[in-house]
């Protein structure tokens, strides 16, 4: 009941977001210039063929009925037909929805196995933050750097000299996991390392002011040891603003990374909503926000869920 | 003046990497600003040195396709890329920062709106809105300025609305308002001094995801269109050389990574200034 009382607030406004940003989206694509009719036949089209093309699309109807059609039509999974290939959209979505999938992945759990335990260690070490030490250094590097930068080093070293990694030609995981795995582990590191910084430098910062609550006071006080007083104490109460930045990474990154995916000719979201672009497909482009914004807001009410699980004061 | 210097001076005097964030930050602004009167080089000179040079003591960052020496160029991008980015920054603090006290100082209906607008915004990824807004307006500076608003603007709602909320009740506003001050005069002589703070170390973090923004959009060849040049655009013309000539990639990216992470460290400082029991977060 508790629980049920706090989530139900927190749909309800993931919903508002969805139908916010679907009003967004449907008027960013109304405002593109020249419209679906001159896209569609080119430069040389004739008054009665851009008549006939708004007929069919009921581009001719007011813009609240032409949303409402075309809201219900996305609430049927019909996210609009490819210009290039003549398919839905959402069908080409989903079939690379595994490789996008299979990086954020990566991506997240280099992110947590590195960023958690330097942070902690960073965060118990030092009560002051003055001085210089290895977490900020690297949390600093790490949020600077941008991932085609270090991509593009990547690509420079892993292209000249040629090591165990490969730069670009995708296989899927089933048909041949070694060399999946050869294609996408470079491209998952590139973006994890904006992914490290952030999880370290958040980590520090909560155990830092965990660090200073009474009872830690207490607990070194009766004498608790320090794995002990980590683990019962530091850890747990550290937690929440840890998954609020890694949610917020992680649904950032299932949206598709389009500068990494693109820069490795990775085949995910990001990649095919960038081609799709280039090609002046715009249905794959609204496709693609719409997804990403769309699997943002579920991701975040799925950490407002998490909050409740791991601190019962929430919500009560 | 003198509080600039005051601030300059205190965080030069706060530890080594942020003393190095500033000098290095000063630096940049230094050659962004008075770059083309420097000795450096005509950035537009075509065949000035030999095409995909090596780096040599008259071209330090080697030549490009054309010839053209490309230390004066990636000096022409660091001037786009803070200048773009400032500029996207600005628009969106005041847009930011308006909607924020209006939120946190009015309540109710307003507050709702406002902050569901900026949980609308934040859904976004900052890249895919660069597609659309390329798609909408065309590749060029107006859509990495208008995406970089669009980023930027719900990070300073959020903030300016959370400080507002906390100033709202106190007593010095209370006391205008018994007196009859109009909700105007509130905001702009009670309020917004209490916000610049938060406001100003906010701004730093925005300026910085506006240079990666900025850069990522020209980088994928939405940003900054040639002959103009961009850190970003630099890079991206580096990198179709990467495994000939990579001093250009490698230049221009270095250049941006320390240009971010300049303005990232004296943003760190600035807060570590002005709320030091606080931690700081990165969104």
């Amino acid at each position: 009941m508790r629980l049920l009382l706090y989530l139900l607030p927190r749909v309800a406004a993931a919903l508002i977001t969805l139908l916010g940003v679907s009003v967004l989206v449907f008027l960013a694509l109304r405002m593109i210039p020249g419209g679906y009719a001159d896209i569609l036949l080119g430069p040389f089209v004739t008054p009665e063929a851009r008549e006939a093309i708004s007929q069919r699309y009921g581009l001719d109807q007011p813009m609240i009925v032409q949303y409402w059609r075309w809201l219900v039509s996305l609430l049927q999974g019909d996210f609009g037909i490819s210009m290039v290939t003549q398919k839905p959209v959402i069908h080409e979505f989903i079939r690379r929805a595994p490789v996008t999938l299979e990086l954020a992945f990566i991506a997240l759990g280099l992110a947590l196995a590195v960023g958690l335990p330097l942070g902690v260690a960073s965060g118990i070490r030092r009560g002051g933050r003055k001085g210089l030490d290895a977490a900020r250094v690297v949390g600093a590097i790490g949020a600077s750097v941008p991932d085609f930068v270090v991509g593009s080093v990547l690509i420079f070293i892993f292209s000249v000299w040629s090591l165990w990694f490969r730069v670009g030609g995708y296989v899927p995981f089933t048909d041949d996991p070694v060399g999946n795995l050869q294609t996408m582990l470079l491209p998952g590191l590139t973006l994890s390392l904006f992914g490290i910084a952030l999880v370290l430098r958040t980590t520090r910062d909560a155990v830092l002011r965990v660090m200073t609550e009474g009872y830690i006071t207490a607990a070194v006080a009766r004498g608790e040891t320090p794995r002990a007083i980590i683990r019962l104490h530091i850890l747990r109460n550290a937690a929440i603003p840890v998954v609020t930045v890694v949610t917020t990474y992680f649904g950032f990154l299932l949206g598709g990374a389009v500068v990494v995916e693109v820069l490795f000719s990775i085949p995910g979201f990001g990649l095919f909503t960038f081609n799709g672009l280039l090609n002046r497909d715009y249905a794959i482009v609204q496709a693609g926000v719409l997804l990403a914004a769309g699997v943002f807001v579920a991701i975040n009410m799925t950490a407002d869920f998490l909050y409740a699980v791991i601190d019962p004061r929430v919500g009560s | 003046m003198r509080t600039a210097i005051y601030w300059l001076s205190r965080i030069w005097r706060s530890d080594a990497l942020s003393a190095f964030g500033l000098a290095s930050l000063l630096l940049l602004i230094f050659l962004g600003i008075f770059g083309p009167l420097l000795p450096l080089g005509d950035p537009t000179q075509i065949a000035a040195g030999p095409r995909l040079g090596p780096p040599t003591p008259q071209h330090p960052f080697g030549t490009d396709e054309l010839g053209r020496s490309f230390l004066p160029r990636v000096v022409q991008g660091i001037r786009a890329t803070f200048l773009l980015s400032a500029i996207a920054v600005l628009i969106s603090a005041m847009i930011g920062t308006f909607l924020g006290m209006a939120a946190g100082y009015f309540g109710r209906a307003v507050d709702i709106m406002v902050a569901r607008g900026a949980d609308i915004l934040f859904a976004f990824p900052a890249l895919l809105v660069g597609l659309l807004v390329a798609a909408v307006l065309g590749p060029g500076q107006v859509s990495a300025i208008a995406v970089i608003a669009i980023a930027t603007l719900p990070l300073l709602i959020r903030v300016v609305r959370s400080v507002t909320l906390s100033v709202a009740g106190r007593g010095f506003v209370t006391a205008a308002e018994v007196a009859g001050a109009s909700a105007g005069r509130i905001l702009l002589l009670h309020i917004l001094p209490n916000v610049m703070g938060a406001v100003m170390v906010q701004l730093t973090y925005a300026l910085s995801i506006g240079m990666i923004i900025e850069s990522a959009l020209s980088f994928l060849g939405l940003g900054v269109q040639p002959p103009d040049a961009s850190l970003g655009s630099l890079l991206r013309q580096g990198s179709a050389y990467l495994t000939i000539a990579p001093w250009m990639a490698m230049s221009s990216g270095a250049v941006l990574s320390l240009a971010i992470m300049s303005v990232n460290l004296v943003g760190d400082a600035v807060r570590d200034a002005l709320e030091p029991l606080k931690g700081r977060d990165l969104t």
